[in-house]
This record gives C-alpha cells, sequence and structure tokens, in this order.
C-alpha cells in the first residue's frame, strides 16, 4: 500500500514547494514585519511631520518669518531623518527577503534530492510496458525496470502540472 | 639751451606718439590674425583640428563639422559629409588637406559605416532595456494569461487521457493518441481567437540583438520554442491525467483494462 502511494508523495511534495513559493514574498513581508525595530518610530515622525506641515500652512510667512523658517527647518531636518530610516528598512526588507529565498530554495534542493534518492532505483509506479512504448526507457529512467515511471519523469511532469495548476488558480 | 629743451620734448612727444602708433599697429595686427583664424579656433574647440585629420580614423564618436567657407545650400548629402570629420569635401578642402583627403575618403566608407551599425545596435539596446525594465514590472505584477485555446488544449488533454486509459491503453500506446490530439490541435488553432502574444524581450533576446542576429531569426526562433514549449505542457497533462486516472482506478479496485 505504501508502495502505491510513492506517487502521491512526490506530487504532495512538489505542489508543496510550489505553493510556498508562491507565498514567498507574503512570508519575507511578515518576517521582516517581526524584525522590525523601528516602525513606531517611523510612525510618529510620519506623524509629526504631517502636525508640523499643518502648522506651518497656518504660519504667514511675511508676518512671523523667523518662526515659519524655524518650523521650516524642523520639517527638513525630521524628513531628512525619515528618509534615513526608511532607507535602512527598505535594506532590511530585502534583505529579508533575499535570506527567505536562499532558504527556500536549500530547502527545496534537499527535497528534490533526498526524493531522488529514494526513488533512485524503484519507480514511483508501474503501469504495463506496452502503455508507454516506445518511450518506456525514458519514462523508467534511472529505476530501468520496465513499464515504471521513474523519479525525474515524475518530478518533472507534477512541476509542471502544478505550475500551471497554480497559474490559473492566481 | 631752451631751443634743446624744446627740440628734447618734442622728440620725446614724437617718441611717445611713435610708440602709441606702434602699439596700435600691434594691435590692428593681432586682431587681424584672430580673425583669420578664428575658423581653426572654432575647430579646435568643437573638437577638430588639423593634426586630428592625419591620425589613423577614429570612429567612435560622430561630430559635427563647422564649415564656415561652404557656400553650397544645405543638402543631405552635404550633411552625411558633414557628420563625419574624416570626410572632406574636395570643393572645400584647403591646400594643406588635400594631401590627406585621398587618405579620408578611402577611410570614411568602412568606418562610417561600423559607426551607422554600432550606433543602429545602440539605440536597439537602449530601446530593449526600455522594454525590459517595462516588462520587469508587468512581469512583477502578473505573469502571461491563459488563453482560451490553451484551456481548450489543456481540457482535452485531461479528457482523452481518461478516455485513454479507460477504452484505449490495452490496444496500443498512450502516445498515439496523443499526437492524433496534437495534430488536431494545429488545424483547430485558426478557428480559435488569436491574442497577440507579446514578445518578451529578455537578457539572451538582447544578447542575441546585440550580437548581430536578426531580430527575426529571434522571433522566429522564440515561436517555434513557443510551440515547442506548448506542446511539451499538453503532454505532461496528458501523462500525469492518464497516470492519476490509472491510480484512482486502481485505488478503486475497478478492473476495466
Amino acid at each position: 500500500m505504501a508502495a502505491g502511494f510513492n506517487w502521491f508523495l512526490v506530487l504532495s511534495s512538489v505542489f508543496l514547494c510550489n505553493l510556498i513559493k508562491t507565498l514567498l514574498p507574503s512570508i519575507s513581508s511578515f518576517l521582516s514585519k517581526i524584525f522590525q525595530k523601528d516602525a513606531d518610530q517611523e510612525m510618529e515622525m510620519r506623524m509629526e511631520i504631517q502636525n508640523m506641515k499643518m502648522e506651518l500652512s497656518t504660519v504667514s510667512m511675511m508676518d512671523e518669518f523667523a518662526r515659519y523658517a524655524r518650523l521650516e527647518r524642523k520639517i527638513n531636518k525630521m524628513t531628512d531623518q525619515l528618509k534615513t530610516l526608511v532607507k535602512s528598512r527598505t535594506a532590511q526588507q530585502a534583505k529579508m527577503k533575499w535570506i527567505v529565498n536562499i532558504v527556500f530554495y536549500i530547502l527545496q534542493a534537499a527535497l528534490m534530492i533526498s526524493l531522488i534518492l529514494k526513488y533512485y532505483a524503484e519507480p514511483v509506479t508501474v503501469v504495463p510496458s506496452k502503455w508507454i512504448a516506445p518511450l518506456e526507457r525514458l519514462v523508467a529512467f534511472p529505476s530501468g525496470i520496465a513499464g515504471g515511471v521513474g523519479i525525474t519523469c515524475w518530478l518533472v511532469v507534477c512541476n509542471k502540472v502544478v505550475a500551471i495548476i497554480l497559474h490559473a488558480v492566481s | 639751451m631752451f631751443r634743446s629743451n624744446r627740440s628734447s620734448c618734442s622728440h620725446r612727444v614724437m617718441q611717445a606718439e611713435s610708440s602709441e602708433g606702434l602699439l596700435q599697429r600691434r594691435a590692428e595686427v593681432r586682431r587681424r590674425k584672430l580673425l583669420l583664424n578664428s575658423e581653426q579656433r572654432m575647430k579646435k574647440i568643437v573638437g577638430f583640428s588639423q593634426n586630428e585629420a592625419d591620425r589613423p580614423a577614429r570612429v567612435l564618436e560622430p561630430r559635427f563639422h563647422l564649415d564656415l567657407e561652404c557656400n553650397e545650400p544645405w543638402s543631405s548629402s552635404c550633411s552625411s559629409n558633414r557628420l563625419s570629420p574624416l570626410v572632406s569635401d574636395p570643393s572645400e578642402s584647403s591646400g594643406e588637406e588635400d594631401v590627406s583627403g585621398g587618405v579620408q575618403q578611402r577611410l570614411a566608407g568602412s568606418p562610417r559605416r561600423g559607426l551607422q551599425k554600432y550606433v543602429s545596435r545602440f539605440d536597439d539596446a537602449m530601446k530593449l532595456r526600455g522594454q525590459l525594465s517595462a516588462e520587469k514590472t508587468a512581469q512583477d505584477g502578473g505573469g502571461e494569461e491563459l488563453d482560451s485555446f490553451c484551456v481548450f488544449r489543456l481540457v482535452c488533454s485531461v479528457a482523452l487521457a481518461v478516455f485513454v486509459r479507460i477504452f484505449v491503453c490495452q490496444y496500443l500506446s498512450i502516445f498515439a493518441p496523443f499526437l492524433t490530439l496534437e495534430l488536431g490541435f494545429m488545424g483547430l488553432h485558426k478557428y480559435f481567437p488569436k491574442v497577440e502574444k507579446k514578445s518578451q524581450s529578455t537578457m539572451l533576446t538582447a544578447a542575441l540583438l546585440l550580437s548581430g542576429i536578426p531580430a527575426e531569426v529571434i522571433s522566429r526562433s522564440t515561436d517555434t520554442y513557443r510551440k515547442m514549449s506548448g506542446i511539451f505542457s499538453d503532454l505532461c497533462v496528458y501523462f500525469f491525467s492518464f497516470i492519476t486516472c490509472h491510480e484512482l482506478l486502481l485505488l478503486l479496485g475497478s478492473d476495466m483494462s
């Protein structure tokens, strides 16, 4: 019975990998939000700049030039600080995205290699060899069993089908 | 004594006048020299000097050739000649340029062609760069959608796989019906609405274009690759459906083979 579900195991693994791949951007943004320290500070700075800009709009440049200039300088200084903060946050997000992608691809490669090593000698399923003639050797690679469906052929087929399904769904 | 003083004074005045006249004459000569050499000076400023005409051809940058003496009306032949500093019109060449004029004309043909080729490829590269950046944002937003013919093909492949598993596979290979199906698709293709496939410019196509391969060859190869990719997708879906159907039937325990 377990042998009869090899094909399903490989299919599930491929489906899981492709599904996680489509969700990678969401995962990386979620993780970057968790590890972000200055989110509140950034929000406060934005609010403060907005308040100062509203105050600046009420101040007359002609009548209270000193106050106007002081306020404008404060706004510029805070805007520069905010820009620096946003820059560092963006860099951190890019770094997180890069790390998540690298980790995913390593795990995916490890999973695929382990599946190939597990089913190197035995096919994932067996059908009568005349059904898949004249490509039985290619389909059976690397197991070499006549009529068998080898792991590489099944991996390629599953990858393609799952990609089409996920593309159609998304 | 008074006379000698008077004579010395007048002599000094005369000397001053003559020196002033000399200065004025010198200034006049300098001014004339400036006016006469203005053309050469302008050429130097623009970047073409007499010395550069003697050097071997530098075709890297097209330079604007100023010719103040030419009285001909502005025409395309005249303007094309002016694009390259290496080409000198025999009517306007001075005596000093006659010696190098023949050499320049010999060199003008191939460097100009090479320059034009380079410029056209540079333009293509800049256009491709713009396309790549635009398509990258489009690809980030969403990929190519499945058109009606693609969906029809996939559905037919699944249906045929199930049909073949249930009725046909015990008599012949499963790939024979698939090939028949693909032949049928080739005939049915014209009955479906044609969707203009936007040619995706990738780094590979940009590199092929810049290395001199014609765009038509690239587009035909891309088209062929797209068709082969479609057939491969159909085959994968067909085979997957066949195996899945086979396993489900085994699981359900029905022996229809």
